[in-house]
């Protein structure tokens, strides 16, 4: 009785499941698309646009996010290659990890596609569609250097530096973008870091958490910016981070409140961010966020499209911006985007203009 | 007799000997910065949502061990809820909170309900929970952080009582004048109670005592007065842990819980329904979930669905270091609050001092272990001098 129950009860959830994903219409491919976790506003804008732009082309897609589980997203990818995906684009929650479940998919002349983050140690990926990501801190940095006029030789200034999930490899090639920038006016005493945190695995924030970042950016101003000292800027890596720094800036007063007086954003402190979510973007507005690098990811939405088509159609694929990326096992045919690096001056024209997002969204 | 009354009393007050110990190795590590009035109100914002969440979780642990794994997705979905209708709908901000608040006691009452009625364990009942509220959290938010609040609602977790009633005169003046109140109340409330007794203590010993608790009433709030007055969340806060103590310690319901955490079936062979009373913990656990998801929205400024992860292992920990038993019936909210405050001071101190995270887990980890450890170990050499 009681298994019986359960049976029913659990037949009524799978039944309206099964209706979703039904078309009538018989598709060309389908494609599995693999991406890290639904709890990012990034991945979820991302794997939308990919998974609209391929079924508009008649393509069927299947569309998982993995929650941020490596191991998840190695038997989602399974899963996959069991409905008879043709193409998979995967951006891992771990790089390292899906060796094993790619070599099953060449047995079965799956072609891979690695979207954003480059899967390492196999030999049976095809394509790598990316961002510069080592371009990105050198964004930030040399924004910081232009804006103080560390070239003309002013300071010395006071900066502190925000990084990311010490786990995350990005994390580690954002953070050395930067430092390769900025290492030599540290050396030479025109950047000062009163914290003396410069060491990246000092400067991390486990799990990008805002929180986290906030609190520890409370915690640096307590210890080295109540008297004089001013804070001349601060290197966040991504806007999760550069949301905590500015709401600490906030508690402690050095960001002004900016609708009683406009002058103040002069004297705000430079904050670094990448990404443009949405929330910064309205910062940006506000003068409160002075800069974030914007990676227009529907360019690798429209690359995978092209990708896919170009394989669909049995031509040769366009080699345009094309380069080789080694993985440690082989040399992966790469395509790169350069980001682009958004101020007040340019923000409605590269985000709004572009139809990136609607103005009313983004709340300013 | 005396020795042992010694005794007892250096057990009952290891945890603040140990806090105020840790305090003053931290402010000498950093040299003065950790009981700076500013660091002090930072710690205090800092941990308010750890400290709501150890209050309901000393609770759910006095009723035999139990923890609540939902408190993380619980804030977060209610921070969710509280996001898209005030920042997205811009509806009313005191409906909006009295709404999350009342959301927050639905949820408790369906958890409470399976662990208290239908008897499952609420390991599974709150894990699922877990699952349940941080896929709704998600859901509500698409996956993306709403933000930013109006200023009003920041000014919960960031704002300052002065200022916010735009009392005009100086903040020394006013937080002094607020101290001098509490400890009217207080001594007040002193001579009402001797009064009362029958067998009144040494009148020297008496005024001793009052006089203490009026100094460090004073210094307690002489960085507030130096900083900007006293927080709006510690005002909250204190209600709030009052309110609950008083609950555990002085009323019927109180002693029903900690009845049910020393031994279910003797509690309930006396008459008392414990099954109501596993309820209400698990309903009182969510409600103050559901504060803290306030009090964290207001923080951060937004609503993400990212918040509150590992918050309820923050709050266990809390629990356990401020003296809870695993095993349930020992415990009180002050000990969860300085429990929480410990490792406020710890995670303070370390971040000021530049130590790397990965450091900071690890000397976290080898504090609660120590800590669990001393309060087991000085148990079982009671029961071997006993036994002996």
């Amino acid at each position: 009785m009681k298994k019986l129950l359960i049976f029913f009860v659990s037949l009524s959830f799978v039944f309206p499941m099964c209706g979703c994903g039904k078309k009538d219409t018989p598709d060309k491919w389908t494609i599995g698309i693999s991406m890290p976790n639904k709890a990012l506003e990034r991945w979820n804008k991302d794997g939308e646009y990919l998974k609209k732009k391929l079924t508009d082309s008649g393509y069927s897609t299947i569309l998982q996010y993995p929650a941020g589980d490596a191991n998840t997203q190695i038997n989602q990818i399974e899963d996959m290659e069991a409905k008879g995906a043709k193409v998979i684009v995967i951006a891992a929650v771990d790089t390292k990890s899906l060796a094993n479940v790619l070599n099953k998919a060449k047995t079965q002349n799956i072609t891979v596609i690695a979207y954003d983050r480059l899967i390492t140690d196999t030999e049976d990926v095809d394509f790598f569609v990316t961002f510069n990501n080592k371009e990105v801190g050198v964004m930030q940095a040399k924004f910081v250097e232009k804006k103080l006029g560390l070239r003309e030789k002013k300071g010395p200034f006071n900066i502190e530096f925000i990084a990311g999930d010490q786990a995350d490899e990005n994390a580690h090639s954002f953070y050395n973008g930067a430092m390769s920038v900025l290492k030599e006016y540290i050396d030479s005493g025109k950047l000062i870091v009163p914290s003396g945190q410069i060491a990246f695995e000092k400067v991390v924030t486990p799990g990008w958490e805002t929180a986290k970042a906030q609190s520890r950016m409370d915690n640096i101003i307590v210890a080295n910016y109540l008297g004089q000292k001013k804070l001349d800027a601060v290197l966040a890596t991504s806007d999760c981070l550069s949301l905590g720094v500015i709401n600490a800036l906030k508690t402690a007063d050095i960001i002004k409140n900016l609708e009683t007086n406009s002058e103040n954003i002069l004297l705000n402190p430079i904050i670094t961010g990448q990404d443009c979510d949405k929330a910064n973007v309205a910062s940006i507005v506000k003068g409160e966020q002075s800069m974030s690098v914007f990676k227009d990811t529907r360019k690798l939405g429209d690359k995978v499209k092209d990708i896919i088509d170009s394989l669909y159609e049995g031509k040769e694929i366009e080699i345009n911006g094309e380069e080789k990326f080694n993985n440690g096992a082989k040399d992966v045919t790469t395509y790169f985007f350069e980001p682009v690096c958004i101020e007040k001056d340019n923000l409605v024209k590269e985000l709004i203009e572009s139809g990136y997002y609607k103005k009313e969204e983004c709340n300013w | 007799m005396n020795y042992l009354s010694i005794k007892k009393s250096i057990k009952q007050y290891a945890m603040t000997i140990t806090l105020i110990a840790i305090t003053l190795l931290f402010e000498f590590l950093t040299k003065g910065v950790l009981l700076s009035p500013q660091n002090i109100t930072n710690l205090i914002m800092q941990n308010s949502c750890i400290l709501l969440l150890s209050i309901g979780m000393m609770l759910c642990i006095l009723t035999g061990g139990n923890i609540d794994l939902s408190v993380g997705s619980v804030l977060a979905f209610v921070g969710a809820i509280n996001g898209k209708l005030i920042i997205t709908k811009e509806m009313p901000i005191h409906f909006v909170i009295s709404l999350v608040i009342f959301l927050g006691f639905l949820i408790g009452a369906w958890q409470g309900f399976w662990i208290a009625y239908v008897r499952i364990p609420s390991f599974i009942v709150t894990l699922s929970g877990m699952l349940i509220f941080r896929g709704l959290a998600v859901l509500t938010l698409k996956g993306m952080t709403l933000t930013p609040f109006p200023n009003i609602f920041q000014e919960i977790s960031g704002g300052f009582v002065f200022n916010f009633l735009k009392i005009k005169y100086k903040t020394q003046f006013v937080t002094y004048t607020f101290a001098l109140i509490l400890t009217i109340i207080y001594i007040c409330l002193q001579v009402l109670k001797r009064n009362k007794k029958e067998r009144r203590d040494n009148i020297y010993l008496f005024l001793i005592k009052n006089v203490f608790v009026c100094i460090v009433i004073f210094l307690c709030v002489t960085p507030f007065a130096n900083f900007k007055g006293i927080p709006i969340i510690l005002i909250i806060l204190g209600i709030i842990t009052l309110f609950y103590s008083f609950v555990t310690q002085k009323t019927i319901y109180g002693r029903y819980v900690y009845a049910v955490g020393g031994n279910e079936k003797a509690a309930k062979c006396s008459g008392i329904d414990t099954n109501k009373v596993l309820f209400y913990v698990y309903v009182n656990m969510s409600v103050l979930a559901a504060i803290a998801g306030i009090v964290f929205s207001s923080r951060t400024n937004s609503a993400s669905p990212q918040a509150g992860i590992n918050f309820e292992l923050d709050a266990v920990t809390s629990c356990y270091i401020g003296g809870a038993s695993a095993s349930g019936g020992i415990g009180t909210i002050m000990g969860a609050i300085i429990g929480g405050t410990v490792m406020g001071v710890l995670n303070n101190g370390m971040s000021i001092m530049g130590i790397a995270s990965d450091v900071q887990m690890t000397i976290k980890g080898i504090a609660l272990i120590t800590a669990v450890a001393f309060d087991v170990i000085s148990k079982n050499s009671k029961v071997i001098r006993n036994v002996v």
